[in-house]
């Protein structure tokens, strides 16, 4: 214990925040050792008095620090202490002691972090240990989760409220329900703050919306995020500029924001912030990176139809597999290969949530397919001698006998019109259909918006229409067309 | 429980009102751990619902007028009455009460009929079996009588036209007990002889109803609060899951706001009861509220208990179902919700049948993580399943716009699934006619709509469209009224847009 205060001592002294969260830090891994001697030099009967020797009376290393906040940090290592019994216990690291529960080392574990809200709300402790909340919110989340994994479905603890049925998530995520709440205390205890913001506890804000971020998904209720992005929204002219906070929290804070945007099938919103989380990732981080890209690929595949290049998957293998198939389906407009990609991933890609929005891909592999029809419809002779145009009036049937050759299976009429007056409805391809005539009327400009096939035989191209530009991005490199290349006839 | 321990003197007024106030019976102590007497005695028949039934009746009665019958009661009478008690021969599904009726009924007969000494006493059935043969016979009259008038058609009025298609339709949901792959549970005839027990419909004739009027009130007087409390003074708050006691079959649903008591309670087996008699009054009078309520109670009274187990799933799984066809899908939900856990959890049930529902479900609320989560819950072997499969295509028709595909796989719902597509049938059909509008040109046969977004006819489909203001794209031309889907503009686009807004998120969680 005298050593845990001496680091605690020469910490505050420098006003080392980083430093003093490291003294209530319970890294057991890395740290085995250290712990046990901290623990074993307490004892229950005079753990309280030691502590306060050190803090009062020890004259060898006064701090500057008023009574009352000198209180307050003796009740958090006190906290602390039972804690480390706790976790030493559950660890089976204490020999003279069985085995204790997780969910009496989370509960342990909440008494210290209530211990230390304490400390700003009673004792006035300054902004600069908020460190130690981090470290309090971080542990905290990790216990709950032990807990609820300990226990697992077999609660059999009494029924505290009166449902009229069981609530299956909470009896799974007990732990990491309370935990949400006091995880939501943190967070409103630096939003709440109304120092100055050099004073302020407001620079630990994303730090905690973060962790609760994290415990909303794992809660499965992702959804009450939202809630905590609306009360961020409405105080966001007193805080600090977000460029100013720390980059792994701005990363982290962004991939949710887009994470969000994307199961709401806001798209363009998820793109904007997944786009800024993938810039500002060290790209160092590698798995981070690529929890980014497994949602930036879809949104680009439906905002701007475009797919991600062999050279922008390279680095990530496992983003291969999930994507590189069904990305080459979508391009050649193979059907079957698309619905076969599809399946072979559906396991993951539900998993991680993306199933539904890349089954969406298949309006682009049809589209490209019927344009390749479209293509090798050819050119008729233009109007009275005119330039060759193309053929703009093409036979149902014949886009039928396209989506059974690459489908692999047959098709009634009148579903392919359907598909076509989806293809029509979605703005995929620019044309009607005439329904008793049995035949499709194309655009003369542009049948295929967004792909460059000319209406006129001998026609150049500009590259800047091709090309759909994506703002920020080399995008002839990392993302390619998802259109099949325009051909020229 | 027992009688043998009733002996304070605060169980002497209730004790002396149900015997009538007849004088020779107060002497408590005297039979004390003795026999019951009058449930030989034909005057209380009609009581039936004796709380305390004795442990042994064949001891010698403390009444005088009692001891004169004894004395005509041969040996192996006594002994098949000793027989019928013996806890070995209880059998779950006959209460005891009906046991004592039929026992009773049983000697007096013989008595009467002067055959006491002649009957083979030994080789009698006992009385809980003769019990299960008289209810298995009135099951056959029963069934008879049902397969005249079967309730259970699911009501069509909605649609008027070619009935063949109808039942072509609905073949699956039709619930028809020859089909047992779709078998519902709450069909089966059952236990059918509890109205003894149960408080009957109005209509019934004004002498039966008061009888069981007093019966009731008798048993309420019973088991009034200051009584109970009585006999066991300051009860112990409840640690653990309780166990209930209550022997009632019905009973309200009440929110619960403190601690529930196990008086209030009824034990598992006692549900069971409940659960039949739910089933039977379902199909005998369809009166939903009443359902409903019952049903809450009996999830309310498993819950209180933790009982987790197939019966369970049965009771939220016919909830389930009640809900669906009445479309209440506040309740539905809640079930679903209690289903998948239980499922999860590892007990047998429908599961297949209710992951497909699920499914159906969020696709009508719309709900795109919980759509997630629903098909991320289904095993390989799930996906080969008919229902499942079903559910799955209508999911991804409906991603792709494939109307077309839809309006077939609505054609033909697998089990009660139909009743799900109801709901947002009418959304996905505005949904294709705004496709529809936009992509055609100029025109085409009135027809086309009426197969493509599977109406039941023209007719039908006219009324849609002129119920969203389109009356004027029809117009008619030789032998045909021709849709004139050009000239529709954003009339659909608009009704499509508001339609897929409103989602009833009623009991969504």
């Amino acid at each position: 214990m005298d050593s845990l205060i001496k680091e605690f001592k020469a910490a505050y002294a420098g006003q080392l925040g980083n430093d003093l969260a490291k003294t209530l830090t319970p890294d057991v891994p890395n740290n085995a050792a250290q712990l046990m001697s901290v623990w074993e030099s307490g004892n229950s009967q005079s753990i309280k008095d030691d502590l306060k020797f050190l803090f009062v009376r020890d004259k060898s290393a006064r701090l500057d620090m008023s009574s009352d906040e000198a209180g307050g940090w003796q009740a958090i290592y006190y906290s602390y202490w039972k804690a480390l019994g706790e976790i030493l216990a559950a660890e089976g690291l204490r020999k003279s002691r069985v085995k204790t529960s997780w969910t009496s080392v989370y509960e342990a574990w909440k008494e210290l972090t209530s211990q230390i809200i304490r400390g700003y709300t009673n004792h006035e402790f300054e902004n600069w240990t908020i460190p130690c909340l981090y470290v309090a919110g971080k542990y905290m989340r990790l216990y709950a989760m032990r807990a609820d994994a300990e226990r697992g479905n077999n609660g059999d603890e009494m029924v505290t409220n009166f449902q009229d049925d069981f609530d299956p998530e909470t009896e799974k995520h007990k732990s990491l329900e309370d935990c949400a709440r006091q995880l939501n205390r943190i967070f409103n205890l630096c939003l709440s703050d109304r120092a100055p913001l050099s004073e302020s506890r407001k620079w630990g804000i994303y730090y905690a919306i973060n962790l609760l971020f994290k415990t909303y998904f794992k809660l499965n209720s992702a959804a009450l995020s939202k809630n905590v992005l609306r009360v961020l929204s409405a105080g966001r002219g007193d805080m600090p500029d977000f460029e100013s906070f720390p980059k792994s929290q701005q990363v982290t804070f962004k991939y949710y924001e887009g994470v969000l945007a994307f199961l709401e099938e806001n798209y363009e919103e998820a793109e904007k912030h997944l786009t800024l989380a993938w810039l500002l990732c060290h790209k160092g981080a590698t798995r981070n990176m690529e929890l980014i890209l497994t949602y930036l690929i879809p949104c680009h595949l439906l905002t701007t139809h475009t797919l991600p290049s062999v050279k922008l998957l390279a680095p990530f293998p496992k983003l291969q597999t999930l994507f590189l198939k069904l990305a080459t389906a979508i391009k050649k407009g193979d059907l079957r290969g698309f619905h076969q990609a599809l399946q072979e991933g559906e396991d993951e890609f539900v998993k991680r949530r993306i199933y539904l929005t890349l089954e969406r891909g298949r309006d682009i592999a049809l589209r490209n397919l019927l344009r390749k029809v479209f293509i090798a419809g050819g050119f008729i002779e233009g109007a009275e001698g005119g330039a060759q145009v193309r053929r703009t009036r093409i036979p149902v049937a014949e886009f039928a006998a396209a989506i059974r050759m690459s489908g692999g299976q047959d098709i009634d009429t009148d579903e392919v019109e359907c598909l076509l007056a989806n293809m029509i409805y979605k703005n995929l391809m620019k044309g009607y259909i005439a329904h008793e005539r049995g035949f499709v009327v194309l655009s003369k400009n542009g049948a295929f918006p967004g792909t460059g096939v000319l209406p006129i035989r001998g026609m150049r191209y500009a590259e800047s229409t091709l090309r759909l530009s994506f703002a920020g991005w080399p995008t002839s490199v990392l993302w390619e067309d998802g259109f099949i290349s325009a051909g020229r006839g | 429980m027992s009688w043998a321990s009733a002996t304070p003197p605060g169980t002497q007024p209730a004790y002396a009102s149900y015997a009538h106030a007849a004088t020779a019976y107060t002497p408590v102590p005297v039979r004390q751990g003795f026999g019951q007497p009058y449930t030989l005695q034909p005057q209380y028949a009609a009581y039936a619902t004796p709380t305390n039934p004795p442990p042994a009746p064949a001891a010698p009665p403390a009444e005088p007028q009692q001891q004169q019958q004894k004395m005509d009661w041969p040996d192996k009478v006594r002994s098949y009455v000793q027989r019928s008690f013996e806890s070995k021969n209880m059998l779950p599904d006959v209460s005891r009460e009906e046991m004592e009726a039929k026992l009773k009924e049983t000697i007096s007969h013989a008595k009467d009929a002067g055959i006491m000494y002649t009957t083979d006493w030994d080789s009698m059935p006992l009385p809980q079996m003769l019990v299960r043969t008289q209810r298995a016979a009135q099951l056959e009259a029963q069934r008879a009588t049902q397969m005249l008038a079967s309730q259970w058609q699911r009501p069509r009025q909605t649609r008027l036209v070619l009935p063949t298609i109808t039942t072509l339709k609905r073949k699956s949901s039709d619930l028809s007990e020859s089909d047992p792959s779709t078998g519902t549970p709450w069909r089966s005839n059952k236990k059918l002889s509890l109205s003894d027990r149960i408080s009957q419909p109005p209509g019934l004739d004004s002498k039966s109803l008061k009888q069981a009027e007093k019966a009731e009130n008798r048993k309420q007087r019973f088991n009034t609060a200051e009584y109970k409390t009585y006999r066991s003074p300051s009860p112990p708050p409840p640690t653990g899951p309780i166990l209930g006691t209550c022997t009632n079959l019905e009973k309200n649903y009440l929110r619960l706001t403190a601690p529930p008591k196990p008086s209030l309670v009824r034990p598992e087996h006692i549900l069971h009861q409940t659960l039949d008699l739910l089933k039977k009054k379902w199909r005998k009078e369809n009166n939903y509220n009443y359902i409903c309520d019952q049903f809450k109670s009996l999830r309310q009274d498993l819950t209180v208990q933790r009982i987790k187990n197939e019966f369970t799933v049965s009771v939220y799984e016919i909830h389930a179902r009640i809900a669906l066809e009445k479309g209440d899908l506040g309740e539905y939900n809640q079930c679903q919700t209690q289903l998948r856990a239980l499922y999860a959890s590892g007990i047998k049930g429908n599961a297949v049948e209710f992951k497909a529902y699920r499914i159906l479900y969020f696709i009508h609320t719309s709900n795109r993580t919980a759509l997630n989560d629903a098909i991320a819950d289904l095993t390989t072997a799930d996906k080969e399943e008919r229902a499942i499969k079903h559910a799955l295509e209508v999911r991804s028709a409906l991603a792709l716009g494939n109307y077309h595909r839809f309006f077939q796989l609505y054609l033909d719902v697998p089990n009660m699934g139909a009743y799900l597509m109801d709901m947002f049938v009418k959304r996905e059909r505005l949904a294709a006619l705004a496709n529809m509008c936009k992509a055609y040109k100029p025109d085409f046969k009135l027809r086309f709509i009426t197969e493509e977004l599977a109406f039941e006819s023209d007719a039908e489909a006219a009324q849609f469209i002129i119920d969203h203001n389109g009356q004027h794209l029809l117009v008619e031309r030789e032998d045909s009224i021709i849709f004139m889907a050009g000239n529709a503009k954003q009339l659909f686009e608009t009704a499509r847009a508001d339609a897929h807004r409103r989602v009833d998120l009623k009991g969504q969680i």
